[in-house]
């Protein structure tokens, strides 16, 4: 006898409970999709929002015919989710679009929450030839690619390419020399040598400017040098009598310097002595 | 010695056509507003911003109405053996729909004045979101099976008294 308090069983049957298992669980998967979805792009836009603060910017010599430039980056992730395989690269080119050097950084991961420094640095060749030789003698506006891949939230790789121009200041630059008429010194012929330029990079510059002139024919009529303390954004014009080799014109010749420091040899573009 | 009486049929209570195709239409104005509305205010928002999305305005509004629309047929025929077969066409449209965002891989902005150009790779999010309309593709299988096998069996649990 049936009791009117239980009514019979009505357990679904499997194939309908199967199909009912699967509709479930899709929506479960959906609403967890976007609840992923949601907190990925609210996580996302706090990170946009802290963004990255430039730290210090620095140029210097650090070898021969290379400057080397860095570039501080302090980056935040005040989103919900790591960053990983994090990096970020930096090309430059000169304004004739020649290559001149690039730097890297990463990859590394930043979890969430974390205040990452990233420093960047790339070497620039400011020899006597080459695509950067002007680099040491002529402002300019360099073309400069920056571009960082990482992965956010586990799923989602982000890329970010940055095209800029950047304004170069040249650290020995409008550099003039002339060379005056020779005359009878104390113990020979010697002429008055006159450098002259403006340090417009974003360094001190401390050494010594050793030259040399060199007559049409090739061979050295003789040479001197300089002590050099010039701060960023000031110039250097000084004369200095040199003594040269008698038969030896340095008219229609050349100058030819190079900046010492801190053991470094800085070569010049020589300048051409009208 | 007696045995156990058979289970008491289970009744169950399908709404009248009329009632489905009502239902239905007033279901219908919702999900256009989200598959269609929604992602074309969005695409255009972001065109007029400058920003390049490299799915076209035609393609949503096409996949959105067809997913809306098989998708209230689906609702409107719910007690017939059509049933199980629209679920999985609305899952396979769904499913095409997403591919085409999965095959676009990378959703590029470009912002040319400033020089910036962002990338954002969609696979492994239309990845994950492709394991729904596939799961309801499977439910509308079992449910097609289901009908072939024991038509009206599913009635009493879709439609109680």
């Amino acid at each position: 006898m049936s009791n009117p308090w239980f009514p019979p069983s009505r357990t679904p049957p499997g194939l309908y409970r199967l199909a009912r298992a699967f509709r479930r669980v899709s929506l479960v998967l959906l609403v967890l999709v976007l609840v992923f979805l949601a907190s990925a792009i609210y996580s996302a836009v706090e990170v946009v929002r802290s963004g990255p603060t430039a730290g210090n910017f620095s140029a210097a010599f650090v070898s021969n015919g290379t400057v080397a430039v860095s570039g501080d980056l302090n980056f935040s992730n005040n989103g919900f989710y790591p960053i990983s395989d994090f990096s970020v690269h930096v090309r430059v080119l000169n304004q004739s679009l020649d290559y001149l050097g690039e730097g890297s950084f990463g990859p590394i991961t930043l979890p969430s929450g974390a205040v990452q420094p990233i420093t960047i640095t790339f070497h620039l060749p400011v020899g006597s030839s080459g695509p950067g030789a002007s680099l040491l003698t002529q402002d300019q506006v360099l073309n400069v690619s920056v571009w960082g891949n990482a992965t956010y939230a586990y799923l989602i790789p982000v890329s970010i390419a940055v095209e800029t121009n950047k304004s170069w200041g040249a650290p020995f630059a409008d550099l003039e020399v002339s060379v005056g008429t020779p005359f009878s010194g104390g113990g020979g012929i010697e002429v008055p040598v006159t450098i002259q330029y403006e340090n417009h990079a974003k360094f001190d510059e401390s050494g010594t400017l050793q030259f040399s002139v060199v007559s049409a024919n090739g061979p050295s009529c003789g040479g001197s040098s300089f002590p050099v303390s010039v701060p960023a954004g000031s110039g250097f014009d000084q004369t200095k009598d040199v003594a040269i080799q008698s038969g030896c014109s340095p008219a229609g010749g050349t100058l030819v310097a190079a900046y010492v420091t801190n053991g470094l040899t800085i070569p010049l573009p020589p300048e051409a002595i009208p | 010695m007696r045995s156990a009486p058979p289970p008491r049929p289970i009744g169950y209570s399908v709404p009248s056509l009329g009632y489905r195709i009502l239902a239905g239409g007033l279901r219908l104005l919702p999900l256009i507003i989200v598959l269609v509305g929604l992602p074309v205010a969005a695409l255009t928002f972001l065109t007029t911003h400058g920003l390049h999305v490299p799915i076209s305005i035609l393609t949503v509004t096409v996949a959105g109405l067809a997913i809306a629309v098989l998708s209230t047929a689906r609702y409107v025929l719910k007690p017939t053996w059509m049933y199980g077969p629209l679920s999985m066409a609305v899952s396979a449209v769904t499913i095409a729909y997403l591919l085409t965002f999965f095959f676009a891989a990378t959703l590029d902005f470009g912002i040319p004045q400033h020089g910036i150009s962002v990338g954002i790779g969609v696979e492994g999010v239309i990845g994950l979101l492709l394991a729904v309309p596939a799961l309801a593709f499977a439910a509308g299988l079992v449910t097609t099976i289901e009908d072939l096998r024991s038509p009206r069996e599913r009635l009493p649990f879709d439609y109680p008294p």
